[in-house]
């Protein structure tokens, strides 16, 4: 009896046991992080060599080829492989001499004339102006089909060509000599030279795509390891499909003596989780531009050293169908917008240090002053709403509110649903769709609200603006005026920077008083970056070029004192 | 046999039919195309593109010519990573998941076989109790739990194992026994009821009569009989940790062809999405027709013809 009852005992122990195991060794674990005072998140001994690099781009990029890439992956890439006329100021962006050295501009701002110094391919060929005619060609040759083929439409006949109307040889681009290039414009861009730092204009190297075609070897797969050709800081020496990327120091690289580190490994990894669990473990000295951290671990992360977070040029907005009614009256439009509480939503939703703005176009962009539209007056969305004939939120007809299948969207679009419920009275339904079938809709204008974000090509307010023409075939709300294209064309065609500006604001408030689009936040990119990494900097383009980038020795991973490591933004030597 | 094997070969054939033919109608007939994006595309530049991919011609002439390219072994050209072929893609990404299932099918025999013995042959008793209750555990935990939390604990705090990546032989082992566990507690509850199902039967009796050891009878007869459920189990298990290993390799970033599974179809990958549900559907037929002739050998009731 004794006996049994004991062993009766013996086996509710063991069940607890088996249950009570996994929690207490949990408990322990995570209590033994918290004894821990680290101010910094995970390890911080390099597992590598001070002339090595550990980093992530996020996924396997579409292409590697400049005249064909259209994502931010691949751009990464390109940017440290090839160097265009121009390079992006690690900082600032401002355009700095690359392969140009110098130029003129006419005085119609229309033509400018660069000048080359003598620099080498990979494979130490010569690099000429016809390489860069060969280039800017081929991504506006419907034969090549470039998604973003339309970058080259700023130069002359670059749009006819792209259309089939012109031959490639009539394009804006020729080489006067081996080392003089002149581009002619169709308008006198005030931002042209800072957008030639964009992917889309490197050269190319023409000898290579001949060779291979005289090898019969497919050209379109030049940028392979086994054959690419490069003219950049770094060249890759190995491809590991969806795996990892490895480049070593470009000994032909025109600027080799500012390159401070031998070999930088990529990794490929997608799930931003996966991503920060290897830099805990010190498998990545920084995740990446491109990668961004969970939204989740934000109010952990924060309290660490190595986190470092910086605006970012993206703006999140909800489109409006503006012929739908009844949206299609602005005055309901606006009330919309007036009804959200947009610092309330980034504090308590987005959560990732974003900036609640009711803008179109991002502070700080060529000296740009944003608007600062009020973000927040319920009183007068109110007003506006009754103004519009509608007394009470109920009369309104049902709005629906679509976006694409996410968490992160579904939360944005539940605040506010319950916003403009708790505001205006105004019911809103949600529907959330698959990617594809969302980008369907958003193109067919198949919507009354739908969301969508716009990333920044280049620093110049016009990135923004231009999404609001007429023609622009990302402007997904029908709403068009020729008051505002005709603004925009004059303020292009202006050469005093100021005045132009000026226009600029004058057309964005101008837009957004008829309010086709509700402006919600300004992007911000956090990222994680070891203290032993210097030479990077967060700019509102998330470019950071490899070629600055080193390992600081001195850096004593044993003197864990707040304050220890240096941020990796302060005190560093800016390139001039 | 072989006369049996070769027909069940031919069946196949019709079976791969229908589902080329459904699951072609299946991706074409979903809205949006591989080209759309977030940014529009000059429209010259999207016909090009269609008309490389051969996307222009009629949908029954596209279905024409998959079929040809197929009988030729040519699964296609993606369209997210337009460099790559099918078969390159699938050929770099199937020996991984092949050897993550191998491995995940090592420790879940392993371990699930052991614990289905000792449950057996120590029936009701404490052992019993806390190799099944582990085991109900291990079927409850879901992949997406287990790994993380092995990512935590032996990864990032006891620092032995790297939390993610592939390559080396330490790669494997989390994502090996994270999508392991789950089929090895199946395997444990299988193999302690098919042994006990025989454990009264005559054959052990007779056994026990004999004069045979206990150990001999237990591995020789015992385990033969509980092993029955546990082989028809293993056709499926075996085909869905190859087909079913997408969460783990997005966890710890394993490059086999789990996640294109659902990226590309998300993508419109139409090719890679073909070539991939043709692949599991293959090896899905293939594991029950080896189930069905390994059935044969282990139980003489069984006639596979």
């Amino acid at each position: 009896m004794l006996l049994s009852r004991l062993k009766v005992i013996l086996q509710k122990a063991m069940f607890g046991l088996c249950f009570a195991l996994p929690c207490i060794t949990a408990s322990l674990l995570l209590g033994g992080c918290q004894q821990q005072q680290s101010p910094y998140f995970g390890t911080i001994e390099p597992r590598h060599g001070p002339e090595e690099l550990w980093i992530n781009n996020s996924s396997e990029p579409e292409w590697l080829d400049p005249g064909r890439c259209s994502d931010s992956t691949g751009g990464e890439i390109i940017w440290n492989t090839f160097e265009g006329l121009v390079q992006a100021h690690p900082a600032t962006l401002q355009p700095l001499p690359a392969i140009a050295t110098h130029w003129d501009i006419s005085d119609d701002g229309r033509t400018y004339t660069f000048h080359l110094r003598p620099s080498f391919w990979s494979d130490g060929h010569a690099l000429t102006a016809d390489d860069f005619v060969f280039a800017l060609r081929r991504l506006v040759d419907p034969q090549t089909g470039s998604k973003y083929a339309s970058n080259g439409f700023i130069f002359q006949e670059g749009l006819a060509i792209s259309r089939g109307d012109a031959a490639v040889e009539t394009l804006g681009v020729r080489a006067i000599d081996t080392h003089t290039l002149e581009i002619t414009l169709v308008d006198p861009l005030p931002y042209f030279l800072n957008f030639l730092s964009f992917y889309s204009f490197m050269p190319l190297p023409e000898h290579l795509f001949q060779d291979l075609q005289n090898r019969g070897i497919d050209p379109d797969l030049w940028t392979r390891p086994e054959y690419v050709v490069c003219n950049g800081a770094f060249r890759m020496t190995d491809w590991r499909f969806r795996q990892h990327m490895t480049f070593e120091k470009n000994e032909y690289y025109w600027d080799a003596v500012s390159v401070k580190l031998d070999r930088i490994r990529v990794a490929m990894v997608e799930s931003a989780t996966t991503a920060m669990n290897m830099y805990v473990a010190g498998e990545f000295d920084w995740p990446g531009g491109s990668t961004s951290l969970p939204a989740e671990f934000m109010d952990h992360l924060e309290k660490y050293q190595d986190f470092h977070s910086h605006p970012y040029l993206g703006v999140y907005f909800y489109w409006i169908n503006t012929e739908k009614p009844p949206l299609d009256n602005p005055l309901v439009r606006r009330a919309l917008s007036l009804a959200i509480d947009r610092d309330s939503l980034v504090q308590h939703v987005t959560r990732g240090g974003q900036r609640g703005s009711a803008d179109l176009v991002p502070d700080g962009l060529a000296g740009y002053e944003g608007l600062h539209i009020p973000v927040y007056n319920p009183v007068k969305a109110r007003q506006l709403l009754a103004k519009a004939g509608y007394a009470t939120g109920q009369e309104l007809p049902l709005v629906t509110l679509s976006f694409n299948t996410s968490e992160g969207h579904k939360q944005v679009a539940e605040a506010i649903q319950a916003m403009w419920q708790q505001e205006l009275g105004i019911t809103v339904e949600l529907a959330n769709q698959e990617w594809k079938v969302f980008l369907a809709n958003a193109e067919q204008t198949n919507f009354q609200i739908c969301r969508m974000g716009w990333i920044g090509d280049y620093a110049d307010p016009y990135t923004f603006l231009e999404l609001l023409t007429s023609d622009c075939g990302n402007n997904h709300s029908n709403w068009s005026s020729t008051t505002y294209d005709t603004l925009l064309e004059q303020a292009n065609q202006q050469h005093d920077a100021e005045e132009r500006l000026r226009m600029l604001r004058e057309a964005e408030a101008f837009a957004l008083h008829e309010q086709p689009l509700i402006p919600l936040y300004v992007y911000t990119r956090t990222q994680l970056i070891k203290p032993y990494v210097r030479g990077i900097w967060g700019n509102h383009q998330d470019r950071h070029p490899w070629k600055y980038m080193w390992i600081d020795e001195s850096f004593d991973p044993h003197d864990l004192m707040v304050g220890a490591g240096k941020n990796v933004d302060e005190d560093e030597q800016v390139p001039q | 046999m072989i006369r049996i094997l070769l027909q069940r070969l031919l069946e196949l054939i019709p079976t791969a039919l229908v589902i080329v033919a459904a699951s072609f109608a299946l991706v074409r007939l979903a809205p949006g195309s591989p080209f759309s994006s977030e940014k529009e595309i000059p429209p010259e530049v999207r016909q090009k593109l269609e008309a490389k991919y051969g996307f222009d011609k009629p949908l029954p002439e596209q279905f024409i010519r998959y079929l040809g390219n197929l009988l030729r072994g040519d699964l296609g050209l993606s369209t997210k990573y337009p460099q790559r072929t099918v078969n390159e893609i699938i050929a770099n990404g199937f020996p991984v998941t092949l050897s993550l299932a191998a491995i995940a099918l090592l420790w879940s025999l392993l371990v699930g076989i052991t614990a289905g013995i000792i449950g057996a042959i120590r029936q009701n008793t404490v052992w019993d109790h806390v190799a099944m209750t582990a085991a109900l555990v291990g079927i409850s935990v879901p992949s997406f739990v287990l790994g993380p939390l092995l990512v935590l604990t032996v990864s990032l705090r006891l620092h032995l194992l790297p939390p993610a990546g592939w390559g080396d032989w330490q790669h494997v082992v989390l994502p090996g026994l994270t999508l392991g566990t789950i089929y090895a507690a199946s395997i444990a509850r299988l193999t302690r009821g098919g042994m006990l199902e025989v454990v009264r039967s005559d054959f052990i009796r007779t056994a026990r009569a004999k004069g045979l050891s206990e150990s001999l009878i237990v591995w020789r007869h015992m385990l033969r009989g509980g092993l029955l459920p546990v082989v028809s189990y293993l056709g499926p298990a075996v085909a869905s940790m190859l087909t079913g290993s997408v969460v783990v390799e997005k966890i710890f970033n394993v490059p086999g062809i789990g996640p294109y599974f659902v990226d590309a179809a998300f993508n419109r990958d139409y090719f890679l999405v073909m070539g991939i549900v043709l692949l599991y559907a293959f090896f899905l037929l293939l594991m029950n027709l080896i189930v069905d002739v390994v059935y044969g050998f282990l139980d003489p009731r069984v006639d596979v013809s």
